[in-house]
């Protein structure tokens, strides 16, 4: 056996994530050992090791490595979806904090889940070969399950947790289904290799391409399902209800970061040249744009009949993978990949902070038995709660994608990435359906501000709560008005490029 | 000079500020300091918009784009060339939209002061006022598309909590006001769909927002003449364009609005905003501007130095992006040209999936900002919420709803007049359109009883004429009629606030009054409407200064001479004469229905004089009415003394002495001049006596008319109606204007509640019943049955008696039991995963199956 | 060495195919849901003992951690959660009959297309050489050239499954 020199693995690119992953299972023994009284700190060395991680992920910004045999990549791409996913861990840990306690839930188990939980998104972003691919997102899937049940004696919880398990790992087959027959045909799970054996498939019209469009498929029905897109989104609206909300919040945001991040690169990286026939782009690009068209159209039309804030969400969050799986067609065009992969980025971001805000607020107006989650508990909010009522409304319109909003900077390169990849009818699709989506965010706005009635006393809205308000409130403003601060880290994001031989 | 234009950021930056601190303090601030903070900041963008003002003139027009050093490259992606700086324009054309933004919104500012006297949310007013300031100046001053879109939605987001501010009122008020402000929101995004569609389609056509770019000739004609003639205080200079020479018209002074004729181009101080300018300094490079260009200036003249007369010099990439549909649409078929970094580009512009000839992608960009126009400039088939809108605070219908924010469509449309005017068939459309809602919404306003919602019909109504203008070309037309209208229906709409106000205190009195008297009035307080005519009459000797100033403004409104609207509507009528009789355009033709429009409005306005201020009180509130107060009165003067003057910023040529000799003082077509600096294909028309006399009579036969039929009291009969009303001969025409011609029903009928249906239908249905009900008891359920039956028919040979009925019971159970659990639906997502995983195989194998 | 005539191997190939036949007997046979996911257990262990006789302790290996220790666990503890089902007792009814067709049609297809193809054409000494052994691909697992990223993030996961199997049983200790 030959034993490589730590030169050769090239762990300092790893570092960010398998930091985190370390990080985890010390603060697993942190919490053993604390006193009881002193068990409060866990979330906060939780919040440390997040903080270090994304420094470290910034100190490794920009590099364009490959680690691990060729089985980790660390490029622009990678470092920025760390970023998003350790901005949602951290606005996530602070959301926890006082939630679990006055829903007496509050145990240490729980940071170490969601630590878990954000370095397998870190790995999926960092992912280079199928088996990786798969690990991965199961080590983001498994302690997802784990804390949708998190609730004590609370039968909706528990069912929710279930659920999600059993679905979850029914959708896992497929990936790994699909990932077997991509090697049975390439006789590889690397993606580079997958790209480079790909073309004398092609050429050569030998059979072995069917199973390649076969494995192809599974594998979009695979982080289809983590993402929620339609037809794999039917278990969003009851898990997210039954899930305690602080999971609900990461779920949305952290299931979508990995799943987006590992669509994107595998077949961007490896599957853009599985054509058929004289086409320039690949088969997987008319799937990808009617589940976007279908996404689109099912969440935004189905959320305005929500009357629950996190059913509603749900849907939402449905039409929101839709928005990005239009980046993800795009990017199928060769010409137009990186800018999609680009306008993806930026999305994720937008979305991230603005979806943590909404559920944020839903959380501070949540009761402790867990009701007070009904759209009705909104009104009079902007009279009880000016601030928080403001801080919503825009969460709304951003979602909603007015200017001057995280939303709206998020939609805007989306739809420019998918009218350059000329896939106009799409794009038309997004703003007509963003025109839908209105309806619903406004509703909220209207039962704020418009609407007569007692306002909630937000008692969840305690000052931690509030920070992660805050946190969420300025990014939303800030990527708004100065979308230059995230499309400079997104400047040198190429998932085509690296394929280059 | 140059420095000057540097300020311009100021004028946004300023009303962001005073919003801050109304919004965050405003509570903690009382009334005196926050109308002070509000009215300070707009006054002081009104201070900075004379800066550029002067700015302008001293410069000779020609237009400074302004960068602000912090956002530099607000939006940039230098490796796809998606490049969106901040940048302000100002030229002639986005000075004259701040201009009477910035004057009526300080007026507005300091009525409001007055008119929300003792609202709990005073502050919070003049902060969203502030904030609309802003985002407005945004939107006529960005250099591009998207900062367009930015104003455009924040004004729209202004708009709707503007309307909504009153969302508290008890009585069902407050929910109708909010439901008005969510009946804006929602058809102003539709609008907006139309604009962010123009956007895309732009930025994929020219690969850039930019209007214009820093380096770039708007007008080519301006510039010769600028360069033959030495500047202005010239006559027989060079003749503009094609219409001069018509109209026959010289090139006359571009004197400024406040009648500034304090500089001549000698004593004009010549300074080049940057060195790539086409002005440059005086003799420091005339040499080498003789040289390229030898009609360059000559020695002598005092006139500026034209380095550039036109934009030949520069690649198509260098210019914005109405400077390259230009160039685009010269192309001959399959002609390329080079865009300056190695690319070409044609006729041809290819959609990915389809190719478009450039004419029919400028079609398509213009009736998508049409679409866009028509949500925010409230036409047909979009303006419903504009009425609604009403439910807001008077100074904001007058503000947002009357004077600024809703020419926002027609100043866009002006804005890119180089695209309409390559785009015919858009340009026809326009005209239809803008005639419609001049039509309808005039005739909608002859049988309304609010006092506020004539004035919203008619404001929809003169948007109409604004539209139509634009459609036939007659950009100038349209820009003026915007101004004067600004005055004259803010003016309108803060008499009628200062009405509703009066008749309001009145009523109040009288209630009190009563209230000694019978001490049981509680019912009656809450169905008072003061906003309906049917309460008022009578108010000309209560309400002397409202009165007046209110006379003023409806006959400027009705086009009576020599009042603001007789100069600018005359000049739409003469243009859209001018476009049908001698260059034979239909939409000339089609414009030539508002002269009805115009003698609607001319009747609606007179019967709203008849019912408010003359004849007798018909109710203890107006008899009991009072004036206003000053703060609401001198704005009201001030506005009643523009609506007089304020059609002579542009006096047409050959009008004689009828203009009373004002030529003199402001000079003859002063506003069109100045505005073809910036625009391009602006239209200066001569004046056509016969229009003038036409529209003159018709507006004058129809206040006669309305006076015979409301006049002497009758304006409504003892049993509350209307005489046009009680006459059987006219019911009908009276009950469907009355109906609002049903659009609201309609509307209801085709999309509001087709689109909930299908909403419910999508999330009932598809989602939960298909799903779930259906598909589990259909599909699943009866298939097992099915198959159980199936496989147990043949085989039960009477071996084991009431199997079939032992699995009926069986799936009875499983299949309740789903139903009950929540938890069974686990199965229904599994079949239903199952189904999309085959779905997607199937899908995505086809194409290889196929090759 | 040879005990009345047979060899440990024939012993013990004859025990685990009684363990395994039988195990797969009591499985169909049984009426008790529960019993039943017990007795596949037991014919699993005996495949597992095959494939010890096979050469091919890996596989036996899995055998034992995936099909009994998770797929086993997984088959009781979903029979579990249906609490009325422990206690169902199936009826017997036509299905099974349809159930018995549908297994043996499906055994003779295996038996036709798999096994007789090679049957008699293979002998011992014609058996393919052993490609890969236990210590090979354990090495595989920690070679930084090879696997042992996946097979770290797997440890992970492992890690996140036994908080889980701790926070939820902890669950039912507090509730009780």
């Amino acid at each position: 056996m030959d034993i490589p020199s730590f030169a050769d693995l090239n762990l300092g690119v790893t570092l960010p994530a398998v930091f985190l992953a370390l990080g985890t299972t010390v603060l697993l023994l942190i919490d053993a050992f604390l006193p009881k009284e002193r068990r409060h700190l866990t979330a906060w060395f939780a919040l440390a090791g997040v903080l270090v991680s994304f420094v470290l992920t910034l100190f490794n910004f920009g590099s364009s490595e490959t680690a691990l045999a060729g089985m980790f990549v660390a490029d622009s791409f990678t470092g920025f979806m760390n970023l998003v996913a350790l901005t949602a861990a951290a606005i996530t840990i602070l959301l926890s904090i006082d939630y679990l306690k006055r829903t007496g839930n509050a145990r240490g188990e729980f940071y170490s889940l969601l630590l878990l939980s954000t370095a397998g998104a870190m790995f999926m972003a960092s992912a280079n070969d199928l088996i990786v691919v798969f690990v991965a997102l199961e080590l983001l899937s498994i302690p997802l399950y784990i804390m949708a049940a998190f609730r004590l004696n609370n039968a909706k919880s528990e069912e929710s947790g279930m659920k999600y398990f059993i679905l979850g790992a029914f959708s896992s087959a497929f990936l790994v289904y699909g990932s077997a027959l991509i090697y049975g045909a390439t006789g590889t799970t690397n993606l580079q290799e997958i790209l480079a054996s790909i073309g004398g498939i092609v050429e050569a019209g030998s059979s072995a391409i069917f199973y390649l469009v076969i494995g192809a498929a599974l594998i979009v029905v695979g982080l289809g399902f983590k993402v929620a897109v339609v037809p794999f989104h039917m278990w969003t609206p009851d898990v997210y209800e039954g899930a305690p909300t602080p999971v609900t919040a990461f779920m949305s945001v952290g299931a979508k970061i990995g799943g987006f991040a590992a669509l994107l690169r595998v077949l961007v990286t490896a599957l853009p040249f599985l054509v058929a026939g004289q086409t320039v782009e690949p088969v997987w690009q008319n799937t990808i744009m009617i589940v976007a068209a279908l996404t689109l159209i099912v969440g935004n039309f189905v959320a305005i009949s929500q009357s629950n804030i996190k059913r509603m969400l749900a849907y939402s969050s449905i039409a929101h993978a839709g928005y990005i799986m239009m980046a993800v067609a795009a990017a199928a065009n060769p010409f137009t990949a990186d800018f999609a992969a680009r306008s993806a980025l930026i999305y994720l971001l937008a979305y991230t902070f603005t979806n943590l805000g909404a559920f944020a607020i839903a959380l501070a107006i949540e009761k402790d038995d867990g009701s007070g989650t009904d759209i009705k508990d909104f009104v009079g909010l902007a009279r009880s709660k000016p601030v928080l009522a403001a801080a919503m409304a825009v969460f709304m319109f951003s979602l909603t994608g007015i200017p001057l909003t995280a939303g709206f900077t998020g939609k805007w390169f989306v739809f420019q990435a998918t009218m350059q990849a000329g896939l106009v009818p799409l794009a038309v699709i997004g703003v007509l359906t963003s025109v839908v989506s209105a309806f619903y965010y406004v509703r909220i706005i209207v039962n704020m501000y418009l609407s007569d009635g007692e306002g909630d006393e937000a008692a969840g809205a305690t000052p931690l709560v509030n920070w992660a308000v805050y946190i969420s409130f300025a990014g939303t403003l800030l990527l708004g008005v100065f979308p230059i601060l995230a499309t400079n880290l997104t400047e040198t994001v190429t998932l085509l490029a690296s394929v280059a031989p | 000079m140059q420095s000057l234009a540097l300020i311009a950021p100021l004028i946004i930056l300023l009303p962001s500020l005073g919003t801050i601190i109304n919004f965050f303090w405003g509570p903690k601030l009382n009334e005196r300091f926050s109308s002070l903070i509000g009215i300070t900041a707009s006054a002081s963008t009104f201070v900075v918009w004379l800066v550029l003002f002067s700015y302008l003139n001293g410069n000779y027009y020609q237009p400074a784009i302004v960068d602000l050093p912090i956002l530099d490259g607000w939006i940039r992606i230098p490796s796809v060339g998606l490049e969106i700086p901040w940048q302000q324009r100002i030229d002639t054309l986005s000075v004259t939209m701040m201009g009477f933004v910035t004057f009526v919104g300080t007026l507005i500012h300091i009525y409001a002061s007055g008119y929300m006297h003792g609202d709990p949310r005073y502050a919070r007013f003049f902060a969203y006022l502030n904030m609309f300031l802003a985002f407005m100046l945004i939107l006529v001053s960005g250099n591009n598309l998207l900062m367009l879109f930015v104003g455009w939605e924040g004004v729209g987001l202004c708009s709707y909590l503007l309307v909504g501010f009153w969302f508290d009122k008890k009585h069902g008020v407050g929910l109708k006001n909010s439901n008005a402000a969510r009946k804006a929101f929602v058809a102003n995004r539709i609008g907006d769909f139309g604009m962010l569609m123009a956007i895309f389609l732009a930025f994929w056509t020219f690969g850039t927002l930019d209007l214009y770019k820093p380096t770039e000739v708007t007008n080519p004609h301006m510039m010769e003449a600028l360069a033959s003639g030495g500047g202005h205080g010239e006559e027989g200079a060079a003749p503009a364009n094609g219409a001069a020479e018509e109209g026959g018209h010289g090139e006359e002074a571009p004197a400024g609005e406040e009648g500034a004729g304090d500089h001549t181009g000698s004593a004009a101080q010549l300074v080049s905003l940057a060195s790539d300018l086409p002005i440059d300094q005086e003799g420091d490079h005339g040499e080498a501007a003789a040289e390229d260009h030898g009609e360059s200036a000559s020695e002598g003249h005092a006139g500026p130095v034209i380095a550039y007369t036109d934009n030949t010099h520069l690649t198509f990439s260098q210019l914005g992006i109405f400077a390259q549909a230009e160039r685009l649409a010269q192309l001959g078929e399959g002609e390329t040209l080079e865009r300056g970094d190695g690319t070409t580009a044609g006729r041809m512009i290819n959609f990915g999936a389809f190719e478009l000839d450039i004419d029919t992608v400028i079609t398509l960009i213009t009736l998508f900002m049409l679409l866009g126009a028509t949500g925010k400039s409230a036409q047909i088939p979009l303006f419903v919420w504009l009425p609604d809108a009403m439910a807001g605070p008077t100074p904001v219908s007058a503000l947002i709803h009357a004077a600024t924010m809703v020419t926002a469509g027609v100043y866009m449309m002006v804005r890119a007049n180089s695209l309409f005017h390559l785009a015919e068939f858009s340009s026809l459309v326009v005209t239809i359109i803008g005639v419609l809602t001049a039509l309808s919404a005039g005739y909608v306003a002859m049988g309304q009883f609010d006092i506020k919602k004539v004035l919203a019909y008619s404001t929809v109504s003169q948007l109409g004429f604004m539209v139509a203008a634009v459609g036939v070309g007659a950009y100038g037309a349209a820009m003026f009629h915007m101004i004067t209208h600004a005055f004259f229906k803010a003016l309108l709409f803060l008499g009628s606030g200062s009405v509703i106000h009066g008749v309001e205190h009145g009523h109040h009195h009288a209630h009190e009054h009563k209230h000694d008297d019978h001490g049981h009035d509680e019912h009656h307080a809450e169905t008072f409407d003061p906003q309906d005519m049917r309460n008022m009459g009578g108010l000309r000797r209560k309400m002397p200064i409202t009165y007046a100033t209110y006379l003023i403004g409806t006959l400027a409104l009705a086009g009576l001479y020599p009042f603001a609207g007789f100069w600018s509507k005359d000049e739409i009528l003469a243009d859209s004469w001018v476009a049908a009789i001698q260059d034979g355009k239909f939409a000339g033709f089609v414009a030539l229905g508002l002269f009805v429009a115009a003698a609607l409005t001319a009747f609606y306005m007179w019967r709203q004089i008849e019912m408010v201020f003359h004849g007798s009180p018909r109710t203890e509130a107006a008899e009991q009415a009072s004036e206003s107060v000053w703060s609401m009165t001198v704005p009201l003067v001030i506005l009643a003394v523009l609506s007089l003057l304020g059609g002579f910023l542009n006096i047409p040529s050959g009008i004689g002495l009828f203009s009373f000799g004002l030529q003199g003082v402001f000079g003859e077509h002063t506003l069109s001049t100045w505005l073809e600096y910036s625009v391009v294909h602006l239209h200066v028309g001569a004046f056509q006596p016969l229009i003038a006399i036409v529209s003159l009579v018709l507006a004058v036969a129809a206040i006669i008319l309305a006076n015979r039929i409301y006049g002497s009291n009758k304006a409504i009969n003892s049993e509350g109606l209307d005489p046009l009303e009680a006459n059987p001969a006219s019911r009908p025409i009276f009950a469907l204007s009355n109906a609002r011609l049903y659009w609201d029903e309609i509307y209801g009928r085709l999309f509001i509640t087709p689109f909930n249906r299908t909403a419910a239908f999508l999330a009932n249905v598809v989602d939960m019943a298909f799903l779930h009900d259906y598909f589990h008891d259909s599909v699943i359920t009866k298939g097992f049955n099915g198959i159980g039956r199936l496989l147990s028919h043949p085989i039960d040979l009477g071996i084991i008696d009431g199997a079939v009925n032992g699995i009926g019971r069986l799936t009875r159970w499983i299949s309740g039991g789903l139903r009950r659990t929540q938890a069974g639906y686990v199965r229904v997502y599994a079949v239903a995963l199952l189904i999309g995983v085959v779905a997607v195989i199937v899908f995505m194998l086809l194409p290889v199956l196929q090759g | 060495m040879v005990i009345g005539g047979i060899t440990p191997e024939a012993f013990a190939f004859g025990l685990f195919t009684i363990l395994t036949l039988g195990g797969a007997l009591g499985v169909a046979l049984n009426r008790n849901l529960v019993r039943g996911a017990v007795w596949l257990i037991v014919s699993l262990f005996g495949m597992a003992g095959l494939f010890v006789l096979l050469s091919a302790p890996f596989l036996a290996a899995v055998q034992v951690l995936v099909y009994i220790g998770a797929i086993g666990i997984l088959i009781t503890f979903a029979v579990m959660l249906t609490r009325s089902m422990t206690n169902l007792r199936e009826r017997f009814t036509n299905q099974w009959w349809m159930s018995a067709i549908v297994a043996g049609l499906f055994f003779l297809f295996l038996l036709l297309g798999v096994v007789a193809p090679v049957w008699g054409s293979l002998s011992p000494d014609q058996a393919p050489a052993i490609v890969g052994t236990t210590e090979q691909l354990g090495v595989s697992f920690v070679d930084g050239n090879q696997f042992v990223l996946p097979f770290e993030v797997v440890s992970l996961l492992l890690t996140a499954a036994i908080i889980g199997a701790i926070v939820i049983a902890r669950h039912q200790e507090e509730e009780e």
